[in-house]
């Protein structure tokens, strides 16, 4: 994949850099605010954009609104935002504008090189990847109302993994199941809350979450 | 003062800028003073004479107990009316604005009244201090408007006239030899309407009307300033906000300053760690993930060299995050702070760039946040020094006096060290005023500097 990093700690980004290209993928450009990554989108037409949402010059989110813009200049491309905060506001927002092919992840995951490679691979392929600190937030507040109440355990860590925007196969694979299992949870936990039925793991997730947040 | 100076000041003193506006003052605040006595006056009259008690006066011998009653019930009703309604308030915001405009005595008007609406008004304003000070202010001039009246009437007013005699003498005093003609007076300042007066008849005497003149206008401004003085005493003392209501303004304004500083640097701090040490350990760990995978799940290492190297680089970044994490939390709270200031000024000391001594006369231990507060004065005013005053020496000296603490950093560099909004030492002072301190600076342009921060020792 093509790639372009936005990260103004430089430690980090290279970092970044050399993992990305270690697993075989193409880091086109690496820089360092909001302003020189849609500069640099614009000029390599990148795969996947993955931007540190607190950068100069203001140091707020520009990073996350330069993604924003991102998506709607160029919509084939997919955005990963990297914090060392998890925001839910910053989720919806993103989630908002476009619902595939964004992921919004904590600086942390990527030491698990797999795990994030994997959601750098679902994002650019059109899907979702929500760190599981913002989806845990929401299923708190989802149980504080009971709403979850019907669901066994095992179907709440699924319903989670959902929320991350796993597909049935990533799910299995987390929980160390059979693929069958995991479609039989599914089923039963979309019965259970009224959810309708989807194919795509895309509208699934999106299924989830609204349900999450209302 | 030496002799020709003074000379030129008395010469210049009645065209100075100040002269013109004192006499303008003394002339527009006039009415402030007619105001009370004259409005006490008819009132009470009035009154007695509608109650049919009659003026509390008569002709013919001692008023009657009933008239004098009623003359000091009217006169205490109508003083309370006036506080009340904030009437002695409003007459005096004109005073203070004048006296702000015209002398210069600015004086913070106090707080308004409390409340909106006649009612609360008048419940409030019975016990509104500033109002029965502003009341007190209209009494009191009534004598000062007579003497500022009697500097602008006689002194500059007759000065001005007598100085004219010479010029108009000739066209007005030129009846034909043998006419009766009347002598002229010419005003003094003393007894000015009776036997200090003295007249002129001739052309020659006009001069010496002149020289009369003369004299009233040099010695006007003087006279003008001494009771325009009394005056602005008068202004200070009365219509000013009082001094519990200016000790709450500071300690509103220092209050607020706590607050903003205390913000301010929990967003410094915050900052400095996701842009310092948290980032640093994410780094850490993506280095830690890297080499985990180059170390392959089991058996024989794929990549050694690369492991090795990436296992290299996380150990780095982990020293430097210790680093950073040890400078933040020593900024925080320096742990020498604990074994007492005279420890960690001498701490500061021997890390200073420039060579300082130190000198620590300090009987008791202050409470802690003074300690902090000193401290951090310390080594920003040290740090400042070897930025900018290319010293060769510094002195640090702590001492007591009378329950207060005071730190005195001297250099021996070029000076001019300024504590102008928003740099360091503007800071420092402000810090030392959250706790009712100050900071002092000594810094002419080629030095030495000399800065002193005076604290409480317990705040």
């Amino acid at each position: 994949m093509r790639i372009v990093i936005a990260e103004d700690a430089a430690l980090f980004r290279a970092g970044l850099a050399r993992l990305l290209e270690d697993e075989g993928h193409q880091v086109c450009a690496a820089v360092a605010d909001g302003t020189a990554l849609l500069a640099a989108a614009d000029e390599h037409r990148p795969d996947v954009v993955i931007a540190d949402i607190r950068m100069p010059p203001a140091y707020t989110d520009e990073g996350l609104r330069a993604a924003i813009e991102l998506r709607r200049v160029h919509p084939g491309t997919a955005v990963l935002v990297l914090s060392q905060y998890i925001e839910t506001v910053y989720a919806a927002r993103l989630l908002s504008v476009s619902p595939s092919g964004v992921g919004y992840l904590l600086k942390d995951r990527v030491a698990d090189v797999d795990e994030f490679t994997d959601a750098v691979t679902r994002v650019a392929a059109g899907g979702t990847a929500l760190d599981p600190e913002v989806v845990r937030h929401l299923l708190a507040a989802s149980r504080r109302a009971g709403q979850l109440d019907s669901l066994t355990a095992r179907e709440r860590d699924v319903l989670a993994l959902m929320g991350e925007g796993r597909s049935n196969a990533g799910i299995a694979n987390a929980l160390v199941l059979t693929l069958g299992t995991v479609e039989k949870h599914v089923a039963s936990i979309f019965a259970k809350l009224g959810l309708p039925a989807s194919e795509t793991d895309n509208r699934r997730v999106l299924a989830v979450l609204r349900y999450l947040r209302s | 003062m030496n002799g020709a100076s003074l000379v030129r000041a008395v010469l210049r003193g009645p065209f100075t800028g100040r002269a013109r506006r004192e006499v303008a003052f003394c002339v527009l605040t006039l009415p402030f003073g007619v105001f009370i006595p004259l409005a006490g006056f008819f009132v009470t009259v009035d009154a007695g004479l509608l109650l049919g008690a009659g003026p509390p006066w008569v002709a013919d011998g001692n008023p009657s107990g009933q008239a004098v009653a009623a003359a000091v019930g009217v006169a205490a009703l109508l003083a309370l009316l006036l506080v009340m309604t904030g009437a002695a308030r409003g007459l005096t915001t004109a005073c203070r604005e004048l006296a702000g405009w015209l002398l210069g005595e600015r004086v913070a008007a106090p707080a308004p009244l409390p409340g909106r609406g006649l009612a609360a008004r008048l419940a409030g304003g019975l016990a509104d201090g500033p109002g029965w000070r502003a009341l007190a202010y209209l009494l009191l001039k009534l004598p000062v408007m007579l003497l500022e009246l009697y500097a602008v009437a006689v002194f500059w007013g007759a000065g001005l006239a007598n100085l004219t005699y010479p010029f108009w003498w000739q066209s007005f005093r030129n009846h034909s030899p043998g006419t009766q003609l009347s002598a002229v007076p010419v005003i003094t300042p003393f007894d000015w309407l009776g036997q200090g007066q003295f007249t002129v008849t001739t052309f020659t005497g006009t001069f010496a009307a002149f020289a009369a003149g003369a004299g009233l206008v040099l010695a006007a401004p003087w006279v003008t300033r001494a009771v325009v003085a009394a005056d602005r005493r008068l202004i200070r003392g009365l219509l000013s906000p009082g001094s519990s209501a200016r000790r709450l303004a500071d300690l509103e304004r220092t209050r607020a300053l706590a607050v903003d500083d205390a913000a301010a640097r929990l967003r410094r701090l915050e900052r400095d760690l996701h842009d310092g040490a948290q980032i640093r350990l994410a780094t850490l760990a993506m280095n830690l993930g890297m080499a985990k995978k180059k170390l392959g799940d089991s058996g024989a290492v794929p990549d050694a060299d690369a492991a090795r190297e990436l296992v290299d680089t996380a150990l780095r970044g982990a020293r430097d995050a210790l680093g950073e994490l040890r400078e933040l939390a020593r900024g925080i709270h320096p742990p020498v702070l604990d074994n007492g200031l005279p420890d960690a000024l001498a701490s500061v000391a021997a890390s200073s760039a420039i060579p300082a001594q130190l000198a620590c006369r300090l009987p008791d231990r202050p409470a802690p946040a003074i300690e902090a507060i000193a401290y951090f004065c310390a080594a920003e005013l040290l740090a400042n020094a070897a930025k900018h005053s290319a010293a060769s020496t510094i002195e640090i000296d702590l001492s007591e006096r009378a329950g207060r603490l005071m730190l005195t950093v001297a250099d021996d560099g070029r000076g001019g060290a300024d504590a102008a909004a928003g740099s360091g030492l503007a800071g420092l002072a402000e810090r030392a005023a959250v706790v009712d301190g100050s900071l002092t600076i000594t810094s002419p342009p080629g030095g030495p500097t000399r800065v002193t921060v005076e604290i409480p020792l317990h705040a």
